[in-house]
């Protein structure tokens, strides 16, 4: 990649805020551009890196890019949770935010190319996972089967939802919705992700599997994948921890050995299972 | 080699406190306590005194640092960030040897990674360190369990060694040899080196009769860490000694965590980092108070496998232990590292008492 950006590692890039979308309760979706042109020229990410963003006044965090590296609207999607969160969803299209990042590994792409590629999601654990989706359906032909397995508690849980009508319209792209409890005009699955995981045919060879959401939805949905056949090292998590630094130094986020912030966020299961840490 | 006499010491503080403040070993007037601290006057400077309360780790890496100020104003939606620009120039005068690979350590992780720390850098570029041979251990120390000391070997711009009449001075950088040139100090002779290698291993051999409070197998818990052999009985004794209060991580020269914060000022706001500890229980509660780490165990064990587990210690080419001593001293609940260390050898070879 030419001209690629490094970076932005200690004074945060200033940011404007261009668009604001309610997602669901509690969850906005943050369109920004950067103010200065080279920058917003520059700045590359890869699927499943994360960002540190200021909100003047309150503070910094870090958060997952759910955006495509290619062709897609720079944009956060932010649970109100904390008090730096709770200042972001104030804010109004126009008001400016702080950039420092992208940071951490990512997904892999290249290696995984030819492979079939098995999503799942639970409640706003589709966030870090939206930017792979997008790059992988961008290069659909390149791949095998692509499904996705999304559940959340109710249907106004559901994230991304012009995202999803978009991804249902590919052709080639599996995807199964389900929700905890049946609802009124509901016509997807219900139950929960891991029984739906066990319920659908999903390919076992040459297969990768990206897994994201909630800890107890994480471990069951990793037994139910290994049931069927998916090897521990093919499975991809992303996780996240208190960060305040994002380039290793401050140490919050150490899990094991490893450091979530340079060596993470993206692991493979194996990987997590040696951590000797809670998820 | 050169040769500083005893009485030259003071024009040697005086000639660094032009260029530098002068930062060293001295008694604290209300405690009695030997800090390592800011010298009003080159006089305090105590070569002579016990190993320092605090190691100079604050220095280069401050208790509570401004690393940037911005200001938002909503209205007009202008940003002004700015980096905080006072670092000043600092001389280190009589750094033990433990000390001053403490600050290796810190070069290693701050400097020697993916990224580097910018406002570490700043700091460690304008520092001239001196360290001192230490010709006889305290209580406390472990030095030669760490490979730390007691006699520094690289890292210095100048090194000191007593030999009861003066000073045999070791020049370790241009910036060294450049004040040695300046003070005209003469060369120390033929004997010097010699001399030298008598007086560490003499200090090496007294370490049995001085350094009576801890040994440190330091080897074998290494291996048990980095193994993960140690069983989560041993973790949860240490855990239930736990006061949770952070000494061990203020005193000690390799610990550097740090916790980031903005803090408003009218008008501005800065951002500030300040010292944090692994013990503290909010060290890693996310918002919304998920916390991966709940037991005090489970904290305890991540500062020791911090110190010593091999994965660790390839980021700072060394044990992350420097073996001074000093957690072992400010320990209300005596689970300081050698005590752990002991823990751990105990659970190796069934021993029931120290």
């Amino acid at each position: 990649m030419n001209n690629q950006l490094l970076p932005i590692v200690t004074v945060p890039e200033v940011a404007t805020v261009v668009e604001i979308r309610d997602e669901i309760p509690e969850v906005k979706t943050f369109f920004f551009t950067f103010d200065r042109p080279e920058i917003e020229e520059a700045f590359r990410i890869r699927s499943g890196q994360f960002i540190m963003c200021t909100v003047f006044g309150a503070g910094e965090f870090a958060v997952s890019l759910p955006f495509s590296p290619e062709n897609d609207r720079k944009h956060i999607s932010v649970r109100k949770v904390g008090k730096v969160t709770a200042a972001l969803h104030a804010l109004e299209p126009g008001d400016k935010i702080g950039i420092r990042g992208p940071f951490g590994n990512g997904f892999p792409f290249e290696e995984i190319k030819g492979k079939n590629v098995v999503y799942v999601a639970g409640g706003i654990g589709l966030i870090p996972l939206r930017s792979s989706i997008v790059h992988v359906l961008q290069h659909r032909q390149e791949f095998g089967r692509v499904i996705l397995v999304y559940g959340a508690r109710s249907s106004r849980d559901l994230m991304y939802k012009e995202s999803i009508r978009e991804w249902k319209a590919t052709s080639g792209f599996e995807t199964y919705f389900t929700i905890d409890r049946p609802e009124p005009g509901w016509s997807g699955e219900v139950g929960f992700v891991n029984q739906l995981v066990a319920r659908i045919d999903l390919p076992v060879e040459h297969t990768v599997a990206f897994v994201c959401g909630p800890p107890v939805m994480f471990n069951s949905v990793i037994k139910e994948l290994k049931i069927k056949g998916i090897k521990e090292q093919n499975i991809y998590s992303t996780l996240e921890r208190h960060m305040k630094c994002g380039i290793g130094k401050c140490q919050h986020c150490a899990i094991g050995r490893t450091l979530v912030c340079v060596d993470g966020p993206v692991y493979t299961y194996r990987q997590i299972k040696t951590l000797g840490e809670q998820i | 080699m050169y040769w500083l006499e005893k009485n030259r010491v003071r024009e040697l503080v005086e000639k660094l406190s032009r260029e530098y403040a002068v930062f060293g070993p001295r008694y604290d007037e209300v405690s009695e306590e030997v800090i390592f601290d800011r010298l009003a006057d080159p006089g305090q400077l105590n070569l002579q005194a016990p190993i320092s309360y605090n190691p100079p780790k604050y220095i280069l890496f401050p208790h509570y640092e401004e690393i940037l100020k911005y200001t938002y104003d909503r209205k007009s939606k202008q940003v002004a960030i700015e980096k905080f620009s006072k670092i000043q120039p600092k001389a280190l005068v009589g750094i033990r040897s433990c000390d001053l690979t403490g600050i290796l350590c810190l070069d290693r992780f701050f400097l020697g990674q993916e990224f580097v720390d910018e406002f570490y850098l700043e700091h460690r570029k304008k520092l001239f360190l001196i360290s001192s041979t230490c010709v006889r251990p305290f209580p406390q120390c472990f030095c030669v369990c760490t490979d730390s000391g007691p006699a520094a070997r690289e890292g210095f711009d100048l090194d000191l060694t007593f030999t009861g009449e003066g000073y045999l001075v070791l020049a370790g950088s241009r910036k060294g040899q450049k004040l040695v040139d300046e003070l005209k100090l003469e060369p120390a002779g033929k004997e010097a080196s010699s001399l030298r290698k008598k007086i560490i291993g003499e200090s090496i051999s007294s370490f049995d009769k001085f350094a009576l409070e801890n040994k440190a197998w330091i080897s074998r818990a290494t291996n048990r860490l980095t193994t993960g052999f140690v069983k989560p009985e041993v973790w949860e004794y240490i855990g239930n000694q736990c006061f949770e209060c952070g000494a061990c991580s203020f005193v000690c020269p390799t610990c550097s965590c740090f916790n980031v914060e903005d803090v408003n000022r009218i008008p501005q706001t800065d951002r500030v980092r300040t010292w944090d500890s692994c013990s503290f229980e909010g060290y890693t509660k996310m918002a919304g108070d998920h916390n991966p780490r709940k037991p005090v165990e489970d904290r305890r064990n991540k500062r020791f496998f911090c110190k010593l587990s091999y994965s660790q210690s390839k980021k700072y080419l060394r044990p992350g232990c420097v073996g001074c001593g000093r957690c072992a001293r400010v320990c209300p609940g005596d689970i300081g590292l050698p005590n752990v260390v002991t823990y751990i050898r105990r659970e190796i070879t069934g021993e029931e008492d120290r």
